[in-house]
């Protein structure tokens, strides 16, 4: 018998900080993007892009001698236009033409591509055409989009919004009882997600299996095969999607292109492989943005600082058209659920309007709303604890959640499984020395501390998308685990992943499970041929759930391994265990590797006995929680920051992140996630924004101007773990994925303010740029 | 359009390649060599995705033409498999979980590389200062800056 699972062999599942499996190839830069992918004969394409934000299409002149490469709206027949409804009352879904049609409605949108064996002659061909369009007046701020004289951007609605919410509750006896109420005005700035990979995709017709083959850099593509099938009216089994490695997602690359069905009819129709990779222009410019959100926000509450009531008016900017498969409406109209954060609200009202803009359209970035929700309703309990003189974190205490109260269900409906916000808080806070902060600001430093504390839902399924009634709902999650004839273990899940490293972490669930050495385990993801159908990777969902999945798939495959193990000890199957990648007799007299299972299963299946599960050593397994409402990680941002009264730069003095995040399956890679958020939130705070000129035309065309965190701007930080499980979750592991992102405004503005309020001024408006931070500044000077 | 011929020694081997003049380096190592380590990121040369050594020193190859590379060596991640240094880097780079998607790993690694075997005193500001050319967007940069620092530390032999 092999000396498999020895006692002093490295700790390899749950809870271990693995290496990554995947590491390997990435740093020997044998990682496969789909850039890195050709075929014979293969075709670029580049498009044709509106440079207007709102114009009448009257006409495209293709380049003489080129007719036959240059393809418009006219000529896709049979090509739908992406529809993402949502069943949510009074929602307006847009038709997105995959290439324009009558009408131009931001910059950059396709109007054309141009096919060339170069993307360099491709984008020739593109320069060669010949536009003619009649300009619109343009809408380009989303509250000005609901003015009564914008012009309508979808001409058969009768305004520019995709979608209104209202949550109605009377507060109006609060201002005769409250000892503080505030009233804010708060801005997120419109972003780019920008993975350092841009999207692409390479199509190609197999005449023998009659299938579409499309190469995607997508986090969900089985839900990209689905839309694709719809859209060019094939059968599902017609269409085969493959993520290959993935540079990079964040929410980008979990939309159906309209490149893509470009690209893929054009595949078919010219029996060639085609291929079109985004470049970093088309995606600062003319790809989905995200993160514009606008807040009025009014708190009220007592003099211990307990909130009596929240009133939100918000505002997103969702752009031109609804993105498949997330919709239009779902940042906005998450808000409305969201917003109460980890507290004990009593009184919450609520509108929501997801507005209609001349922009590129927006998708769920990580932390979708949340990011924007916190930093509202964190800078409001600032204003309010100010006001009402008593501490950030004493105003905190008064309305978190108490532990005893878990699982608590709030006002909204939403249900917290488990934690303890308050200790979260109290850690955080503990990591500093706030009396010599205050010494430094009582000497005239321009310094403050700040907090940002919320919950992130993750992993919500069934439950909780089916009232959305957007493309796709996720129901069970499945994975299937089998033996390989040499007793390797192949885990297959739909998945994937875009660095979260999932190749490492689902094995660790399966050695949990099994004992098989991780180095023994592949993981095969990514491709809908190969692996059960998943919605994908979005929404802080893989760990919980394809977790699950791996786990049960590779329970009742250890079932099955342990009976045809029994026959072979000679043993009843009471008298014998699977331990260490084994099944051994519980005397301990006997043991058989499940190597040696496998190959009895494939190659000797005269030593089965008769009644063995004909089903083999290969099973699909579903799994959900129950309930499947999502796990709530929570987090605890506090930082201080010191601000250039010259020249308005913010410096992180030092950074502070508390987290619960259950049950760490990889503490390494959930450090690496919160630490990569974080970054992200970082820019949020600081750094990133995609303006706008009143024509609609984006003015970060570069990464040097739209600015991205790097190494000077992000510090070392300081990470603290709890690790309360989930009572509701496999391991007791919570998403995670997302968090990072949500906190930094917050908190950092939030130090911004206790620094800057006592100079009489107050920073609302993200990021804090310097010149938002000096323009603050010269206000309260005024004042 | 006119093609003009470049012969360039890549990864110690001579190459004798043919070019048009817009093209630049990274497209031709990634299109011609098939070397698709190097990675494109903007190509507008703030990124450094596309880091590659050419004639020993760090460079940009998207915003590097091709045709100006005649007579140059160059070397992209695809040639520092002999080399200890960049071995050093890879295994503490794994240890430090300083990648996650990979896409800037490659360009990254020879920055690091670069940072290792000119500035061996570095400490954590500076190693931080000479990485801000090369953008990550997953990983929040720790590890990638613990890394640098490890490797630095070692061959001090001060490792701890």
């Amino acid at each position: 018998m092999t000396a498999v699972g020895a006692a002093d062999a490295p700790p390899q599942g749950v809870g271990a900080s693995l290496r990554r499996k995947e590491d390997a190839r990435f740093l020997r830069g044998r990682g496969r993007y789909v850039g890195d992918i050709t075929q014979a004969g293969m075709l670029e394409v580049a498009f044709l892009r509106s440079p207007v934000a709102h114009a009448r299409l009257l006409g495209v002149t293709k380049p003489e001698g080129a007719e036959d490469r240059v393809f418009t709206a006219g000529d896709l027949l049979g090509v739908g236009a992406i529809r993402a409804a949502s069943n949510l009352a009074g929602f307006r879904v847009s038709e997105q033409p995959v290439l324009a049609r009558g009408k131009l409605r931001h910059v950059g949108e396709a109007i054309a591509a141009c096919v060339a064996p170069t993307r360099a002659e491709a984008e020739d061909l593109a320069a060669a055409c010949t536009l003619d369009y009649e300009e619109l007046p343009v809408v380009t701020d989303m509250l000005a989009a609901r003015a009564p004289d914008a012009a309508l951007i979808h001409e058969h609605w009768p305004d520019n919004a995709f979608l209104e919410t209202r949550r109605e509750e009377d507060l109006s006896d609060l201002d005769g009882i409250a000892a503080a109420k505030v009233t804010r005005r708060l801005r997120t700035a419109r972003h780019c997600m920008a993975p350092l990979e841009g999207r692409g995709v390479l199509a190609e017709w197999d005449p023998r299996l009659e299938q579409l083959i499309v190469t995607s850099s997508a986090q969900m593509p089985h839900v990209i095969r689905t839309g694709l099938a719809e859209i060019l009216g094939l059968d599902e089994a017609q269409v085969r999607v493959i993520a290959p490695d993935v540079g990079g997602g964040f929410g980008y690359k979990g939309i159906l292109l309209p490149e893509e069905v470009v690209s893929a009819h054009l595949a078919m129709r010219l029996d060639r492989p085609v291929r079109w990779i985004e470049d970093r222009l088309e995606q600062l410019t003319a790809n989905a943005n995200c993160r514009e959100h606008h807040y009025v926000v009014t708190a009220w509450a007592d003099r211990e600082g307990r909130l009596l009531g929240v009133e939100v008016d918000a505002t997103v900017d969702a752009g031109a058209y609804s993105s498949y498969p997330f919709s239009a409406c779902l940042e906005a109209a998450q808000i409305g659920s969201i917003f109460p954060g980890p507290y004990t609200l009593p009184r919450f009202r609520c509108r929501t309007v997801s507005a209609c803009t001349n922009k590129p359209p927006i998708l769920p970035y990580r932390g979708v709303a949340r990011t924007g929700v916190c930093y509202a309703m964190e800078t409001t309990l600032d204003a309010l604890a100010r006001q009402l003189g008593i501490g950030t974190d004493a105003i905190r205490l008064a309305n978190l959640v108490p532990p005893e109260a878990m699982p608590y269900r709030n006002l909204v409906g939403k249900v917290f499984d488990s934690g303890d916000y308050p200790e979260a808080l109290r850690r955080a806070i503990a990591c500093f020395d706030l009396d010599r902060l205050r010494a430094r600001q009582a000497a005239g430093e321009y310094v403050g501390f700040g907090l940002g504390i919320f919950c992130e839902q993750g992993a919500h399924g069934t439950s909780v998308y089916h009232g959305w009634g957007i493309p796709m709902v996720p129901g069970y999650e499945q994975a299937l685990a089998r033996f390989t004839p040499d007793g390797g273990l192949e885990l297959r899940t739909g998945v994937h992943s875009h660095g979260q490293g999932l190749e490492t972490t689902l094995a660790q669930v399966a050695h949990e499970v099994l004992g098989v050495p991780t180095a023994r385990i592949r993981v095969v993801h990514g491709d809908t041929a190969l692996t059960p159908y998943s919605t994908g990777t979005w929404g802080s969902r893989a760990m919980v759930m394809a977790g699950g999945a791996v786990a049960e798939a590779c329970r009742l495959l250890g079932e099955r391994a342990l009976a045809i193990g029994a026959v072979l000890l000679q043993a009843g199957p009471e008298a014998v265990e699977l331990a260490g990648g084994a099944v051994r007799r519980r005397d301990g007299s006997a043991a058989v590797a499940l190597e040696e299972i496998a190959r009895t299963w494939y190659r000797r299946p005269q030593h089965l006995a008769r009644d063995v599960d004909t089903g083999g050593l290969e099973v699909t397994a579903g799994y959900r929680p129950d309930p499947d409402t999502g796990t709530h990680s929570y987090a605890c941002h506090a930082v201080i920051a010191r601000i250039d009264r010259d020249t308005g730069a913010v410096a992180l003095e030092d950074y502070v992140v508390v987290e619960d995040g259950g049950k760490l399956v990889n503490p390494m890679i959930v450090d690496g996630q919160v630490l990569g958020g974080l970054a992200q939130g970082i820019g949020t705070a600081l750094y990133e924004e995609m303006p706008f000129d009143a024509a609609g035309q984006p003015l970060a065309g570069t990464l040097a101007d739209y600015l991205l965190p790097g190494a000077t701007e992000v510090p070392d930080v300081r990470l603290d773990h709890m690790e309360t499980p989930s009572p509701w979750t496999r391991f007791g592991q919570k998403g995670i994925g997302e968090s990072g992102a949500i906190g930094p405004p917050a908190a950092i503005v939030n130090a911004i303010n206790d620094a800057l309020h006592r100079f009489g001024a107050e920073l609302t408006d993200l990021p804090a740029s310097p010149a938002r931070v000096l323009a603050a500044l010269e206000a309260g000077r005024r004042r | 359009m006119s093609r003009m011929p470049i012969r360039m020694t890549v990864n110690g081997k001579a190459a004798e390649l043919v070019a048009e003049p817009r093209t630049h380096l990274a497209d031709l190592l990634r299109g011609a060599l098939l070397l698709t380590g190097t990675h494109l990121g903007c190509e507008h040369g703030v990124c450094g995705a596309c880091t590659v050594e050419l004639d020993g020193i760090p460079a940009r190859s998207c915003i590097t033409h091709a045709g100006a590379c005649d007579g140059a060596a160059v070397r992209s991640i695809e040639g520092f498999d002999a080399d200890p240094v960049m071995a050093a880097l890879r295994e503490a780079f794994s240890a430090e979980h300083a990648l996650q998607c990979g896409y800037c790993t490659p360009g990254m690694l020879i920055t690091a590389r670069d940072i290792i075997l000119r500035l061996p005193d570095a400490d954590e500001a500076r190693v931080r200062e000479e990485l801000s050319g090369n953008l990550c967007r997953c990983t929040g940069y720790r590890g990638i800056v613990h890394a640098v620092l490890r490797v630095l530390a070692e061959r001090r032999g001060t490792a701890p």
